[in-house]
């Protein structure tokens, strides 16, 4: 039987245990301040993606760990599709210009083969930081932050597409209605590509020029998440896995080609050319009322950090109130690139670089990033979504939150093996090369001919295995 | 002493001139020749991004790399931009420099004004005729739209029947007042009482231009080829601008193609080895032209 002083002792604890989660989530940051004051009067270096990402360390952490350490932080600003050429570049040559990296996932295993990223598991214990870790969403927790078993990234942007459309063309009665009576169900968000296609062409035909029905970016060098995403929830796989024979020229490749290059006609002109920041303008301009892409669309057409200098380049939102969130067609999105902080195998000063990572991506640090209106960080932890801040932010950050959290939990991997950076262009050039031709069998056919050719190159039995591994993760095919 | 002396003295005497030079020649021999060898050494090995075997591979990306398409295609794009800018530069620089050869008032801010494209660097041309194609918000769209009386979207990054004339609107824009600059000096130089006597004896234009010009201004005519020619061949900045090598890899150049493997792919040793062919192409070809050229004399 239990005693008065048990159920005292009980009932404070339990009283007293969000204050020991807090405590011990502040404890990753205030620890990484406390055991980097020795390293004050240092510089470390780090790796961001060029342009609005580093803003982040350039005017936020960067001089907040300054402030909090002594330690200075120096900003290496580099394109994306540079990161890992560049980071490769430093370790081959041994120069090591960079202690801390930010580094694209699925790059991962090429950098820890290659050895230029250093193993964090010692770090974090010492640190105490595994239980912080814990609070990172499971589909970027479980996916991004382990080679072998071993820890070498922080996940740290919560990168996932998500599909945006206008709710104010979607709940038109007007609309509604007609919609209805030629194609028999609700005019709403998409759930399968038919209806996308469906519904895109129905908002072209009644509101073109003013508004086409949807818009992506189609151009180098993202457009293959799309394509990843699509080919899979459609029912394809990458490789044969007994052989490796790349099967991604099957029926369902060539079909989705074919219609990627259908749904161009009910885009506006030119579509074909569309990068990140095309398609942006365009979203904002309320010249499409449906596309996909990352959570930053989410909070700028919402006109959150309008006033920031940092965003002059973002065309003002005439769409603001307007935007509704869902999860993209199929209901699987691809979570596409994100970024991991880890550590310069070639690091002269390790411990330091680890301090000053594990204080960026820690859940008190985190949370303020991600706010941060000029940055391109997304939530990417359970209590980023939870975030009564966060949520406060604007009228629909809500839903918002909601959406990247199931979009998240949902999400389907970027393909991860080794020389990873090969497939991605391949299929990006299949990609343009399906834009310029029109032919969709022969641009999958040489897509497929380009694959098979690079896995003979890496080694078919080396990537046998990573693709297995990869394979046999459960955000990698629908189930 | 004093014979040990003048022996070394006289030594120094007959070979000053290589002594002098020595230093120089080390520098040049450091940061030419050396990676001249490490490079064929390297060749020869497998470096790639994942492995480091250094040992000896004999030929094997040589033969990759002839049975390798995408080189081919490399190959044949860099010269289909080659055969069409090179003559196109040549001409338009030569009809300029005839045009500017009279004193017209305000010659001198013309001509200032005409070699600004040449000043800019490739990146910056190839940015600016990128916006220039936009199909939004490009003016050459536009202006087509205007004159075909409908708008008309053109595709200049995407068409296949496009990409080329955009690759080569942007080369020969830039670099035409190249040309135009040195056949202008060339052409100031040619005799004109040889000129003025050809007139009277009512020579035709052409036998005035292949008789007179060309001999005087072949000098200066050869060596801008060489330039722009070995320059077009290396073309890299305004066509990664412009495309990156796409659609697909349809505009991929030589240059583009070593980029990718060597330095996004990593292919350390098989970059090697078409470097080292490309080095043995454009020498053959360059000694062979040179002869030509002293033959012409």
């Amino acid at each position: 039987m239990i005693t008065r002083r048990e159920l005292i002792g009980t009932a404070s604890l339990f009283a007293l245990a969000p204050r020991f989660a807090f405590a011990q989530g502040a404890n990753a940051a205030a620890t990484a301040v406390e055991a980097a004051k020795k390293y004050a009067g240092t510089e470390i270096s780090i790796v961001w993606e060029a342009g609005l990402q580093s803003l982040d360390p350039l005017n936020f952490s960067g001089p907040k760990w300054e402030e909090l350490t002594g330690i200075k932080v120096n900003v290496v600003e580099v394109p994306t599709d540079q990161m890992f050429t560049k980071i490769m570049q430093d370790y081959r040559s041994g120069a090591a210009a960079y202690d801390a990296l930010n580094v694209i996932p699925s790059w991962m295993p090429d950098l820890v083969k290659a050895g230029a990223m250093e193993p964090l598991d010692a770090f974090v214990d010492q640190y105490g930081y595994r239980d912080e870790l814990q609070d990172i969403a499971a589909a970027y927790r479980d996916n991004q932050m382990k080679v072998d078993e071993k820890i070498y990234g922080f996940p740290d942007d919560g990168d996932v597409m998500l599909l945006y459309y206008r709710k104010d063309i979607f709940e038109d009665p007007a609309m509604q209605e007609e919609f209805k009576a030629k194609h028999g169900y609700d005019l709403a968000p998409p759930t399968d590509w038919t209806q996308f296609a469906q519904i895109g062409q129905f908002i072209t035909d009644k509101m073109a020029p003013t508004t086409y029905g949807a818009g992506f970016f189609r151009s180098a060098p993202y457009n293959h998440y799309m394509f990843q995403e699509r080919f899979r929830m459609e029912g394809g796989k990458f490789f044969d896995a007994g052989s490796m024979a790349c099967t991604v020229n099957s029926e369902v490749g060539q079909k989705v080609f074919e219609m990627m290059l259908a749904e161009n006609k009910f885009m506006p002109p030119g579509v074909e050319q569309w990068n990140f920041v095309d398609n942006l303008a365009n979203f904002l301009q309320g010249l499409t009322a449906m596309t996909i892409s990352w959570p930053p669309y989410g909070r700028w057409a919402a006109g959150y950090g309008s006033g920031e200098e940092a965003l002059n380049w973002v065309p003002k939102t005439q769409v603001a109130g307007k935007v509704g969130y869902a999860l993209t067609p199929l209901g699987r999105p691809e979570l596409g690139v994100g970024f991991a902080l880890g550590v310069s195998s070639t690091s002269k000063n390790k411990e330091a670089a680890y301090l000053f990572i594990q204080w960026l991506n820690s859940k008190e640090t985190s949370l303020q990033r991600v706010m941060l209106p000029y940055t391109l960080r997304d939530p990417f932890r359970t209590s980023h979504y939870e975030s009564a801040e966060y949520r406060a932010l604007w009228p629909d950050a809500p839903a918002y939150l909601d959406t990247i959290k199931t979009s998240g939990e949902k999400g389907l991997l970027d393909l991860s093996l080794l020389q990873q950076d090969k497939y991605d262009t391949a299929m990006v050039q299949a990609i343009t090369n399906l834009w310029a031709t029109g032919d969709a069998k022969a641009s999958i056919d040489a897509l497929a001919a380009e694959f098979d050719a690079i896995t003979q190159k890496v080694g078919v039995d080396k990537q046998k295995e990573i693709y297995s591994a990869w394979a046999a993760k459960p955000g990698a095919y629908p189930a | 002493m004093t014979a040990r002396y003048n022996r070394l003295s006289t030594l120094i005497d007959r070979n000053f001139g290589r002594i002098a030079a020595a230093p120089a020649i080390a520098v040049l021999l450091a940061v030419s020749l050396f990676p001249l060898i490490y490079t064929i050494v390297v060749s020869f090995q497998n470096l790639t991004m994942l492995d480091s075997d250094t040992s000896f591979q004999g030929f094997m990306h040589y033969r990759a790399a002839l049975f390798d398409t995408r080189l081919w295609a490399a190959l044949g794009h860099t010269t289909l931009i080659l055969v069409i800018a090179l003559p196109l530069e040549i001409i338009l620089g030569y009809v300029l420099a005839r045009l500017f050869l009279e004193q017209l008032p305000g010659r001198q801010v013309f001509v200032a004004l005409l070699v600004l494209p040449t000043v800019l660097s490739p990146i910056v041309a190839g940015a600016t005729w990128r916006l220039m194609f936009d199909v939004r918000f490009g003016p050459v769209g536009q202006i087509v739209s205007w004159l075909v009386g409908e708008p008309v979207t053109m595709l200049w990054t995407v068409n296949p029947t496009l990409v080329y004339p955009a690759i080569l609107i942007c080369e020969v824009w830039q670099w035409t007042p190249f040309m135009f600059l040195l056949l202008l000096a060339a052409l100031s130089n040619v005799d004109q009482g040889q000129l003025e006597a050809a007139e009277l004896d009512g020579a035709s234009g052409w036998r005035v231009f292949s008789k007179i010009i060309l001999p005087a201004i072949r000098p200066v005519l050869v060596i801008a080829i060489l330039i722009r020619g070995l320059d077009i061949f290396r073309i890299f900045d305004v066509i990664w601008v412009l495309t990156e090598g796409g659609p697909g890899t349809m505009t991929e150049t030589l240059s583009i193609f070593t980029y990718q493997i060597g330095f996004v792919q990593f292919d350390t040793s098989y970059t090697a080895a078409i470097s080292i062919m490309v080095v043995l192409a454009l020498t053959i070809a360059l000694t062979w032209a040179l002869r030509r050229v002293e033959a012409l004399k």
